[in-house]
């Protein structure tokens, strides 16, 4: 019995804080983490900091990682790779951050969940502006990971931010003669290292 | 013998095209169809001065001198003006529900809108408004896109897009109208007007992009190539669940 109740007690603590049921209650409480970052409008450092948070706890950023790299995350070395992951995350906290900040008093809700494969769900949502106008549909690629769920993608208005950002640092590299090194180098200095 | 020469064919021009395209990238189903792309570049950079010496300048005047209600009746007013072409490509996409809409949202605003300014079909429960054009038709009947193409002022498109434009434009009943009138410059000023109209809109979401996008004309290519993806599968925020996203887009390499 009292292995039982330590057994327990080793479940419990094993799981995740905040372990969500599904994939979209997954999503819901994300989004209005990120909305509360949003509407609060902190201080950059702080919203900088919340909005890393956020992204550890919702993103597989190895795996986004390899899929923006393509073709290139197969020819980087290991130092190249890890030294791309931790950039690309500076990178996206500093540049959506900063496109976030346009919005404010934005209302977000789940509104559907449906199979997309065998470990994939697509979870959709709305966000509705507070001036009016058609709310904006956003659509989150969930996957099962080991301790509870990560977004593999997001797609606003049928436009995946994941295959934006795969195109457009292909298109760096492409014109810097294929070379890693040179989206690395831009990664640096966008994020002040 | 005859499948054998067909396949020996298949595969030989598997290979030139292999040859033909950037060598390892060749098999990356995200790489872009852009082989004009230093003359496209060149035309954005044009497109972006126009935009930051002209367009932007007059869209905020717009913003500052026309009260929010003025402009929305302005935006609702070139809304029902583009309906027609809308409705026609609704027709040509056999789309009959939505041509429906269409038409009941064209009458509706039309008159009791007062030309277009009111809309009253959204008030009247008709749903949502789309928009088609003829490059979406194209797609539908099975047009390839073709290579990317940057336009002088008027933007971002592909082969099969600028087709779609050219038609539109020829095609739209308010510029024949003016044509039959010798009111030729009409439809080019409406372009102009509409072009303001949308940019006040806008500015500080294509400004921040701009500001933190590595490379702009590689993100505004992704974008519009993937917009007019979604809008060809007819994916529009009135459909709150969302069409199937093509198949195969999770994070994998």
């Amino acid at each position: 019995m009292a292995l039982l109740r330590l057994l327990l007690v080793f479940v419990l603590a094993a799981a995740p804080a905040a372990a969500a049921p599904d994939p979209a209650g997954f999503v819901s409480e994300l989004g209005d983490k990120t909305l509360e970052i949003i509407n609060k409008r902190p201080p950059k450092e702080e919203r900088d900091r919340r909005f890393r948070a956020v992204l550890h706890e919702g993103f597989d950023m190895q795996a986004l990682s390899r899929f923006v790299l393509g073709p290139h995350w197969r020819t980087a070395t290991e130092q190249q790779r890890s030294e791309f992951v931790k950039l690309f995350e500076d990178w996206i906290v500093s540049a959506y951050g900063e496109r976030f900040s346009n919005y404010s008093g934005e209302q977000f809700k789940v509104t559907g969940q449906r199979p997309e494969s065998e470990s994939v769900t697509l979870v959709t949502s709305q966000i509705v502006r507070p001036s009016g106008g058609p709310p904006i549909r956003v659509d989150w690629r969930v996957a099962k990971a080991a301790n509870g769920f990560r977004i593999s993608d997001v797609v606003v208005e049928g436009i995946s931010l994941m295959v934006t950002q795969r195109q457009e640092f292909a298109s760096v590299i492409q014109r810097n003669g294929g070379q890693l090194e040179a989206l690395l180098k831009v990664l640096r200095e966008r994020t002040g290292q | 013998m005859r499948t054998f020469r067909l396949a020996g064919a298949l595969v030989g021009a598997a290979l030139l095209a292999g040859c033909a395209g950037t060598g390892e990238l060749a098999d990356d189903p995200y790489a872009v169809n852009d082989p004009l792309e230093d003359v496209n570049r060149a035309i954005f950079e044009l497109n972006l001065a126009v935009d930051d010496y002209l367009l932007v300048p007059a869209a905020k005047a717009y913003r500052t001198v026309v009260p929010e209600l003025g402009r929305e009746a302005v935006q609702n007013f070139f809304a029902n003006l583009r309906t027609p072409i809308t409705l026609v490509n609704d027709v040509l996409q056999g789309e009959t529900e939505r041509a429906g809409h269409t038409f009941t949202r064209l009458w509706l605003n039309t008159t009791f809108g007062l030309g277009g300014l009111l809309d009253v079909a959204t008030y009247f429960g008709v749903p949502p408004a789309h928009t088609e054009d003829f490059g979406q038709t194209f797609a539908v009947w099975g047009v390839e896109d073709g290579p990317y193409l940057m336009l002088p002022l008027l933007g971002p498109a592909n082969l099969r897009d600028a087709a779609g434009i050219a038609a539109g434009f020829f095609a739209d009943p308010f510029n024949i109208w003016m044509g039959s009138i010798d009111m030729d410059w009409v439809p080019y000023a409406r372009g102009v007007a509409e072009a303001v109209d949308t940019r006040s809109r806008n500015i500080e979401t294509f400004q921040t992009l701009r500001e933190t996008s590595i490379d702009y004309y590689a993100t505004i290519r992704s974008l519009y190539q993937q917009r007019r993806s979604a809008d060809i599968r007819n994916e529009d925020s009135s459909s709150p669940s969302g069409n199937p996203i093509s198949a195969g887009r999770p994070a994998t390499e």
